[in-house]
């Protein structure tokens, strides 16, 4: 398999967890999409680390960092939808749109 | 401070605290600010008693200056008190016609709703007027000749919410503003030439060894003079002061005798070495002030309001001072300044009781209304009259006779005999007045109202009757006034009897004479031989056209130029602004839409962006 394959992959999740965050209209739906391009990204790192020629073993801690990272992202998500819910009854991003200018 | 000077201070300081203190707390309180006012006018008058006493010796003047700002790389401004035997006796007649006038008002404006304001503007004017009498220094001068401006303004436009008072205060405004604007002018380029420009200095330097050349003081003096037609209502400026008959008529005794108008006529006799330095200017005062005199004398013979006929006769008494003082006798000029004091207050003080009783200014209306019963009214007028028209011995005659001598011995046949055409013309306007208002036989319906003398009538005759005693005073005080004044080498007494008072006497009496025919004997047509000639009554009456000249020229000219300045201050300024209100307001909006308030949107264009950026990185290279 070359770097390549690893980076149209990359970039295909990429795609599908942008067109998700755009498309839906649910929070939780949102977010899994922000994860597929988290986890794109991390993809990206490791292979990317490879090309350039260093150590394989640093693209791989940075993924590992990145992990935590979107375990804690999601878990603060994740807490704020419920206060949403609770205040609102609906997690539907359309009707959060009292911040208009 | 010497016992002199703090009497010149005290004189400006006690009207001064009156009026503040009755235009800042005492406005709801119209019995207390009389009192104060009168009381302020009362300290005046007796530190300004002590000045006459103290200066009573002659040629002897007192200067105090204090710096005021002092100026780097150049003398100081300065201010202070200056007096001289003319000074103080100014002040003392201004303090005593304020004062005089201020009882009166106390009967004449009882029950006015601006009783209080009216009398702390009193107080302003003889603080500005006696500020102006006692300044040293001609800056000093201009600014309380401004603040007697203002006092002016206030009291013509007292009864500020009718049209016509408003209208004429804004109109004596303006014009002796235009005047002024020569005056300040003058001033600065005398501080500009001298540093400061305190009186005695001013005079020094014009004088034979002094550092003006002859232009230069004939400029300036052309200058101070153009403030001083303004303010005395000369030449072609004197249209502001019959209409300023609309203010209260205390005021108009008061602005017609020791203030205001007065005002020009004194700065000529202060300065009167200095414009002694320029004689071709002072000769082409002396026929400006005669022919304003003449003009105005054919006026008053058509007017129909009594306060109108007044106020061109001190018009046209103010050109005789200037002519005095033009020929070269301050002596003169000053003498008659005093006894015109004294008798044109009385004459309004006097037309003021039957105008307060008839509820008319209108000679032929006060006539119906049984004017005799004014005892006191009767009096003055008559005793005011005599004296203005000239009649021996009456005060009038006696400064009248002076200017006269003034005259055939400085200024020549031409401009002596028009003179004396002009003593004759006073008489015969004068009486035409007397016996249009009180007419010999009775006029009209004879209406019986009993009426009982108030407190405030009692006020208003008390005024009246010391003003008309002092008529038969004032005259023999011309032998006092030359002692202390007298270095103009006038030695023409008031009692040197020539042919001169003979002409002059023997035209008054022809005038007398003409306005008996006319008016006062019984079955008199009670119209003059002006009056007949619709011409002539018109343009008379019409202040000769001048104001219609006017009106056709400067004000169309001024109102155009106000137009424009209207059209560019609404249109340009104001629409800059407007538009760049207007245009972030606009933009704001278009903007505003940006912030819709939905998250994908905004996902969306920051994912736009950043990828255009990573395109645009690509394409140059890499980063910078």
């Amino acid at each position: 398999m070359t770097v390549a394959s690893y980076l149209f992959v990359a970039a295909c999740l990429f795609g599908i967890g942008l067109y998700g965050l755009l498309q839906r209209r649910s929070l939780v739906a949102m977010l899994i999409a922000l994860e597929l391009m988290l986890a794109a990204v991390s993809i990206n790192v490791v292979a990317l680390t490879t090309l350039a020629g260093r150590d394989g073993s640093l693209g791989q801690v940075v993924a590992l960092i990145l992990v935590g990272v979107a375990a804690s992202e999601a878990a603060i998500a994740l807490s704020l939808f419920v206060a949403i819910h609770r205040a609102r009854h609906n997690i539907d991003v359309e009707q959060l749109s009292e911040l208009t200018g | 401070m010497s016992g002199p000077v703090l009497a010149a201070v005290l004189a400006q300081a006690a009207p001064l605290a009156a009026c503040l203190t009755i235009l800042i707390g005492l406005r709801a309180r119209p019995r207390a600010a009389a009192g104060l006012a009168t009381l302020s006018l009362v300290v005046a008058l007796g530190a300004t008693a002590y000045l006459v006493v103290v200066v009573a010796v002659p040629n002897v003047h007192w200067v105090a200056q204090t710096t005021w700002l002092p100026v780097a790389d150049g003398p100081a401004l300065a201010f202070g008190v200056f007096f001289d035997p003319l000074a103080a006796t100014m002040s003392f007649v201004v303090a005593f016609i304020t004062l005089a006038v201020m009882v009166y008002s106390l009967g004449y404006m009882a029950g006015d709703p601006g009783f209080a304001r009216y009398f702390g503007f009193l107080a302003l004017f003889a603080w500005a007027m006696l500020g102006l009498v006692l300044a040293s220094n001609l800056l000093q001068v201009l600014v309380f000749w401004e603040l007697v401006g203002l006092a002016s303004f206030l009291l013509i436009g007292f009864w500020f919410e009718q049209s016509a008072p408003a209208a004429a205060a804004r109109k004596a405004f303006l014009m002796t503003r235009a005047g002024d604007v020569g005056f300040l002018l003058g001033v600065l380029l005398l501080i500009r030439a001298l540093g400061n420009a305190t009186i005695p200095d001013v005079i020094a330097a014009a004088g034979p060894a002094g550092i003006f050349s002859p232009r230069f003081t004939a400029t300036v003096a052309i200058l101070l003079l153009m403030g001083v037609i303004g303010k005395s209502a000369q030449g072609p400026l004197f249209t502001w002061l019959p209409d300023a008959m609309e203010g209260p008529t205390p005021v108009s005794a008061l602005l017609h005798s020791a203030t205001m108008v007065a005002a020009g006529v004194f700065l000529v006799a202060r300065l009167h070495g200095f414009f002694a330095a320029a004689p071709e200017v002072m000769r082409g005062l002396l026929w400006l002030a005669l022919v304003t005199a003449l003009a105005t004398a054919t006026m008053a013979m058509v007017a129909e309001d009594i306060k109108r006929v007044l106020a061109y006769s001190t018009i046209s008494q103010l050109g005789y001072m200037l002519m005095a003082l033009a020929a070269g006798s301050v002596t003169a000029g000053f003498f008659h300044l005093t006894t015109h004091a004294g008798f044109k207050a009385l004459l309004f003080l006097a037309s003021g009781i039957f105008i307060h009783h008839a509820h008319s200014n209108e000679m032929r209306v006060i006539a119906t209304k049984q004017p005799r019963s004014q005892r006191a009214g009767v009096i003055g007028l008559v005793s005011g009259s005599l004296a203005l028209a000239g009649v021996i011995p009456f005060s009038g005659y006696f400064s009248k006779e002076a200017v006269l001598a003034t005259l055939g011995h400085n200024a020549g046949t031409a401009a002596l005999a028009l003179a004396y055409l002009g003593a004759g013309l006073t008489a015969y306007y004068t009486f035409r007045m007397v016996w249009l208002t009180i007419p010999v036989g009775a006029v009209g319906a004879v209406v019986t109202a009993h009426h009982e003398p108030s407190g405030g009538d009692r006020a208003m005759a008390a005024s009246v009757l010391v003003l008309s005693a002092l008529t038969l005073v004032l005259g023999y005080l011309g032998g006092w006034l030359a002692a202390r004044l007298g270095h103009e080498g006038v030695e023409h007494g008031p009692f040197a009897f020539g042919a001169g008072p003979l002409v002059a006497l023997a035209l008054v009496a022809a005038g007398i004479a003409l306005a008996w025919v006319e008016f006062g004997r019984r079955g008199a047509a009670r119209a003059g031989f002006a009056e007949r000639v619709p011409a002539l009554r018109d343009f008379f009456g019409d202040n000769w056209y001048l104001d219609r000249l006017y009106g056709a020229t400067l004000v169309r000219w001024g109102t155009a130029l106000s137009r424009a300045a209207r059209w560019h201050d609404h249109t340009v300024l104001d629409g800059a602004s407007d538009g760049v209100a207007s245009g972030t307001v606009w933009g704001g909006r278009i903007l505003a839409r940006v912030q819709g308030g939905y998250v994908q949107a905004y996902v969306a264009v920051a994912i736009s962006l950043i990828a255009a950026l990573g395109v645009w990185l690509v394409r140059r290279g890499g980063l910078p």
